[in-house]
C-alpha cells in the first residue's frame, strides 16, 4: 500500500518531465513569429510524449487555426477541453473554433453556470475519483467492522455510509455525462467536409454531408473503413468514411 | 430633421426560425443625413453591416440610376464581449442627385454566402437649387482655371479635359493632389463617361464628391466637373499619372438640308436626342518621388505626414486576471492606412495579447486624415503598481522636411489581488476601422509545460492494474468475517471450549512426556490428571471435577447420549488410575506415568469420535 500511495504521488512530477521544457519555448517562439507548420510539428511531439497534457493539444489546436485546419483545430481543442475542462483558455478557444462551424460549446438556453459545472471535472477525473471513493467506502466499512463493539464503530460506520452516498453521485455523474456530446463522440477533419452515406460503402446514396469541424456521435465502430455517425441537432444518421473523422 | 431608416435582416430572421445556433448574425441597416436635398446639393448614405465574426461582408449597392454614387470611407468597430464576437462596419456613401423629384434609394443588400440582409428601401426628396445655394456653389466657379485649360479655351474648344497635381515633387508617402476637371460649353447629350487614370507606383484614395461649377475662361462660359483623388508614392523616383479618359455624347453641329430624305432623324439630332460621341483624354503627368532624408529614428517605420499618439486605458483600477484594453491613438494627416503600430515595450507584469487595429479616415477640406487606433489587451499577472512605460512613435513632416518623435505619457495602474475567475475580456472601441486580419480571435498559445496535477494523478489511478482496486473490497470482506466470527465467538463460548478441547489436551499429553523424559513422572502424572478433568468439563460445559467419578460419567451419558459403555469404562478406569496416583505418588513409577500418557492419548481419539 504505501508503494502504491509513493507511485501516485511520484506520478505527475515525473509525467511532467516527458520532455524538455525549453522545447515549448522554441515551439511556441515558431508560432510567435508565424511558422504555424513547424510549430505544429513540435506541438505533436509534445503530445507523443505527454498524451495527458491538455496544453500540447492546445498550442496544437491554436497551430492548426492558424493554419485554416478548423476541423483538426477543433479536435485537438476537443481533446485539450476533456483533458482539463476548467482551464478558460481552453474553454475559450474551443467555443470560438466551434462557432467558426456554427456550434456552441454552450447550448443556446442552458445556463452557462450549469454547463461548468457539468464538465468541471473531466471523465477521467471523474472515473478516478469514484474509483477513490470506492477504496474510502471499503475502508471505511472494513474499519467500521474491525471496530465492533467499540464507541468508534459508529462514526466509522456513518462515515462509511457517507462516502457510498457521495459514491452515488459521482456514479450519477458519470451516468449523465455519457449524455454529452464530447461522449463517443469524433470530429470530422477532412477539408470540406465528410459525406454521410446511407450504409458503410461507396455503392449506398449521399444524402447528407457533416461539415468540417463538426462534432458528431459516434454510433458504431464495427466496420473497418466507415463510422456509424449521428448529428443530434439534425435528428439525422448516416455513414461517414473513418479517414474524414478523428475520433475523440 | 435627421431622418432615419433602419431594417432589419429578413434572412437572419428566417435564421432564427429555422436554427437558434444561427440567430441573427449578421444586420444591414441605412440610414441618410436628410431626407430633402437640392439637386446640386449631397447626401450622404450610411450603411451598418453587422455580424459576429471579425469580418463581415461589404454592402452590395443596387443600380441607382438617380443618384452618382461615391465612396466616402467605411469605420469598424469590434467588441468581444464573454468570447462573443461584435463587428459592425460603417460603410458611407455621397450620394449626388441626378433628377429633381421623389427618388428612391433601392434596398441594399449584404451576403455572408450562408445568410443574407438587407435593408428597406430610402425616399429622398430631390428639390431645385434654391438662389442662395446657387451664389454659394459659384465660388467654386470663380476660382482661376489652370495655365492647360486656359490655352484649350484660346484654341477654342467647346470640350476638354485637363488634368493637373498640386506639386510634382513630393516625398515618399505624401500626399499629391490631382485635379481632373471636365469642361464643357456645350449641353451634352448625355452623361459622360469617366475612365480613371492609371498609376505608376502611387496609390490612390479618392476625394468625393464631384464638384460642379462654371467658370468663364476667355469670354467663353464653361460648366466644369472636377474630381479629386489623393496620390501617395510608394517608392522614390520616377512616378507617373496615366491618360485620364471621358466619353461624352456631343450633339451634332452639321447643317440640316430641309430636302434631306434624312431630315427628321437629323433634326432629332440637333435637339439633342442623339449626338456624336467624343473621347477626351488628359495627358501622362510625370512626378518626381524624392526619397526620405537619412537619419531617421530608431522608432521610424515609415509613417509619412503630421500625426499625435496618445495612449488611453478603460479602467486603471483592475483585478489581477482580469482584462485591460489598452489603447495606443496615433491621429493627424496623412497615409494612415500605411501606419503600422509603434512598438510595444515588453511588460513583465501583464500578459499581452494580439492587437486590434481600427481606421477612421476623413477627407474634409481634400486632406487624408483620421485616426489609427491599435488596442492591445492586458491582463495583469499579480496586484501591486504596475506601469506602461511611454510609447514612442516617429514620423516624418514633410512640410518641415524633418524627423519627428512623440511619445505617450506612462500609463499606470493599479492592481488588486484577482479572483479566480476574474477572466472578462471586454473589449470595444465608440468608432473604427478596419481591423487586422492577424485572428486577434483565439487565445494565445500556452507556455505551460505541463497540466495540472489533477489529470495526471487521475491517469495514474487510473493506469493501475485492476486487480489493486479488488483489494479494499477483500479487506472488507475480510473485516465483515473477523466482525461475524467475533461476534459468535461472544455469543457460543463452550462450543469453542469444546472445540478446543482436544488440542488442549493434547498439548498437555506433550507436555506431560517431556516432564517424564526428564525425569519427573509425578508432576506429569498431576498434569495428566487436571487435563483430563479439564479436557471432560470442556466438553460437557460444566466443571466434572466438582462431582464424583459416577455422577460425572452419568452427566456425560445424560450430555452425549451416543457415547460408548466402553468409552464410559475406559474414562473411569484413566479417572481412577490417575486419581490414584496423582493422590499416592509413590506408587507411580516412570514407566506407569508413560502408560497413563499413552492411554489418555488413545482414548482422546475415541471420545473426540463419540463426544459430539
Amino acid at each position: 500500500m504505501r508503494k502504491l500511495l509513493f507511485i501516485l504521488l511520484l506520478a505527475a512530477p515525473c509525467a511532467a518531465s516527458a520532455y524538455d521544457s525549453g522545447e515549448l519555448a522554441e515551439f511556441n517562439d515558431m508560432y510567435r513569429t508565424g511558422r504555424y507548420q513547424e510549430a505544429l510539428d513540435g506541438y505533436n511531439k509534445i503530445i507523443a510524449a505527454e498524451p495527458q497534457n491538455p496544453w500540447g493539444y492546445y498550442n496544437a489546436g491554436n497551430a492548426l487555426y492558424r493554419l485554416n485546419r478548423i476541423g483538426s483545430a477543433v479536435y485537438d481543442y476537443s481533446k485539450a477541453f476533456l483533458l482539463d475542462p476548467r482551464s478558460q483558455d481552453i474553454r475559450a478557444n474551443l467555443d470560438f473554433a466551434m462557432r467558426q462551424t456554427g456550434q456552441r460549446l454552450v447550448p443556446e438556453g442552458a445556463p452557462a453556470s450549469l454547463h461548468y459545472l457539468y464538465y468541471f471535472l473531466s471523465y477521467m477525473e471523474l472515473k478516478a475519483l469514484a474509483l477513490l471513493l470506492f477504496w474510502l467506502a471499503c475502508l471505511a466499512g472494513a474499519a467500521a467492522f474491525l471496530l465492533d463493539g467499540n464507541r468508534w464503530a459508529p462514526s466509522a460506520g456513518r462515515g462509511a455510509l457517507s462516502v457510498v452516498g457521495a459514491l452515488l453521485l459521482t456514479l450519477a455523474w458519470l451516468g449523465a455525462r455519457q449524455s454529452s456530446p464530447f461522449f463517443d463522440a469524433g470530429v470530422v477533419t477532412k477539408a470540406g467536409g465528410t459525406l454521410m452515406l446511407s450504409g458503410p460503402g461507396d455503392n449506398f446514396k449521399t444524402y447528407a454531408s457533416a461539415p468540417e469541424g463538426r462534432l458528431v456521435k459516434i454510433l458504431d465502430t464495427g466496420d473497418e473503413t466507415y463510422y456509424e455517425i449521428g448529428l443530434a441537432r439534425e435528428g439525422i444518421k448516416g455513414w461517414a468514411l473513418k479517414s474524414d473523422i478523428d475520433r475523440l | 430633421m435627421k431622418r432615419l431608416l433602419r431594417s432589419a435582416s429578413a434572412a437572419a430572421l428566417l435564421g432564427a426560425l429555422l436554427c437558434a445556433q444561427a440567430a441573427a448574425l449578421l444586420t444591414v441597416t441605412a440610414e441618410t443625413d436628410r431626407d430633402s436635398v437640392e439637386i446640386n446639393g449631397n447626401l450622404y448614405l450610411t450603411v451598418t453591416v453587422a455580424g459576429d465574426s471579425t469580418s463581415v461582408p461589404e454592402p452590395k449597392l443596387p443600380n441607382m440610376q438617380n443618384f452618382n454614387v461615391y465612396s466616402s470611407g467605411r469605420s469598424q468597430s469590434i467588441s468581444i464581449i464573454n468570447g462573443k464576437i461584435t463587428t459592425s462596419v460603417s460603410f458611407t456613401y455621397i450620394l449626388t442627385p441626378r433628377f429633381i423629384g421623389a427618388q428612391t434609394i433601392p434596398a441594399i443588400t449584404v451576403s455572408n454566402g450562408k445568410e443574407t440582409a438587407a435593408t428597406q428601401p430610402i425616399s429622398v426628396n430631390v428639390t431645385r437649387a434654391s438662389q442662395g445655394s446657387r451664389q454659394s456653389s459659384r465660388p467654386v466657379a470663380q476660382q482661376r482655371p489652370s495655365r492647360a485649360a486656359r490655352n484649350a479655351a484660346k484654341k477654342g474648344e467647346q470640350l476638354f479635359l485637363k488634368a493637373s497635381v498640386d506639386r510634382r515633387y513630393a516625398y515618399v508617402g505624401q500626399q499629391i493632389d490631382l485635379s481632373i476637371k471636365f469642361y464643357t460649353s456645350v449641353p451634352l447629350s448625355s452623361n459622360p463617361q469617366y475612365v480613371p487614370p492609371s498609376y505608376k507606383d502611387l496609390i490612390s484614395e479618392d476625394l468625393p464628391p464631384v464638384r460642379n461649377g462654371e467658370t468663364v475662361i476667355n469670354g467663353t462660359r464653361y460648366a466644369y466637373s472636377e474630381i479629386k483623388e489623393a496620390l501617395f508614392a510608394l517608392t522614390p523616383g520616377p512616378a507617373e499619372i496615366g491618360p485620364a479618359k471621358v466619353v461624352a455624347q456631343v450633339p451634332s453641329d452639321e447643317p440640316v438640308d430641309p430636302f434631306d430624305p434624312n431630315f427628321f432623324q437629323k433634326f432629332m439630332s440637333m435637339s439633342g436626342m442623339q449626338g456624336q460621341s467624343m473621347e477626351f483624354n488628359t495627358n501622362s503627368i510625370k512626378l518626381e518621388i524624392k526619397p526620405l532624408p537619412p537619419g531617421a529614428p530608431a522608432d521610424f517605420d515609415g509613417a509619412v505626414g503630421e500625426y499625435t499618439i496618445a495612449a488611453t486605458a478603460d479602467n486603471q483600477d483592475v483585478k489581477a486576471g482580469e482584462a485591460i484594453n489598452f489603447s495606443v491613438t496615433v491621429a493627424g494627416s496623412g497615409n494612415l492606412k500605411a501606419v503600422t503600430a509603434p512598438k510595444f515595450p515588453d511588460l513583465p507584469g501583464f500578459k499581452v495579447f494580439d492587437t486590434m487595429s481600427s481606421l477612421d479616415i476623413s477627407k474634409e477640406h481634400d486632406v487624408i486624415s483620421g485616426k489609427k487606433i491599435f488596442t492591445y489587451i492586458l491582463v495583469p499577472r499579480a496586484a501591486g503598481r504596475r506601469a506602461v512605460p511611454p510609447i514612442k512613435f516617429a514620423f516624418f513632416d514633410p512640410k518641415t522636411g524633418s524627423y519627428r518623435e512623440l511619445q505617450t505619457a506612462p500609463v499606470s495602474f493599479d492592481v488588486a489581488k484577482g479572483d479566480v475567475n476574474a477572466r472578462a475580456v471586454n473589449f470595444s472601441q465608440a468608432s473604427a476601422a478596419p481591423v487586422t486580419a492577424s485572428g486577434s480571435d483565439i487565445r494565445y498559445v500556452s507556455d505551460e509545460s505541463s497540466g495540472s496535477t489533477l489529470p495526471l494523478l487521475a491517469a495514474s489511478v487510473l493506469g493501475l492494474p485492476w486487480w489493486v482496486h479488488s483489494v479494499p473490497a477483500v479487506l472488507l470482506l475480510l473485516s465483515f468475517w473477523l466482525s461475524r466470527l467475533n461476534r459468535f465467538k461472544l455469543a457460543n463460548p463452550l462450543l469453542f471450549k469444546s472445540r478446543r478441547a482436544r488440542g488442549d489436551a493434547a498439548r498437555d499429553i506433550g507436555a506431560a512426556e517431556k516432564l517424564i523424559s526428564a525425569g519427573n513422572p509425578n508432576e506429569a502424572v498431576s498434569l495428566l490428571y487436571d487435563s483430563f478433568q479439564d479436557y471432560l468439563s470442556d466438553k460437557c460445559g460444566i466443571k466434572v471435577g466438582a462431582f464424583t467419578m459416577k455422577k460425572a460419567a452419568d452427566l456425560i451419558k445424560q450430555r452425549f447420549p451416543g457415547v460408548s459403555e466402553r468409552s464410559l469404562q475406559e474414562i473411569r478406569e484413566l479417572w481412577e488410575a490417575l486419581e490414584l496416583r496423582h493422590y499416592s505418588p509413590d506408587a507411580s513409577g516412570a514407566e506407569g506415568a508413560s502408560d497413563l500418557a499413552k492411554k489418555y492419548s488413545l482414548l482422546l481419539e475415541m471420545l473426540e469420535k463419540e463426544l459430539k
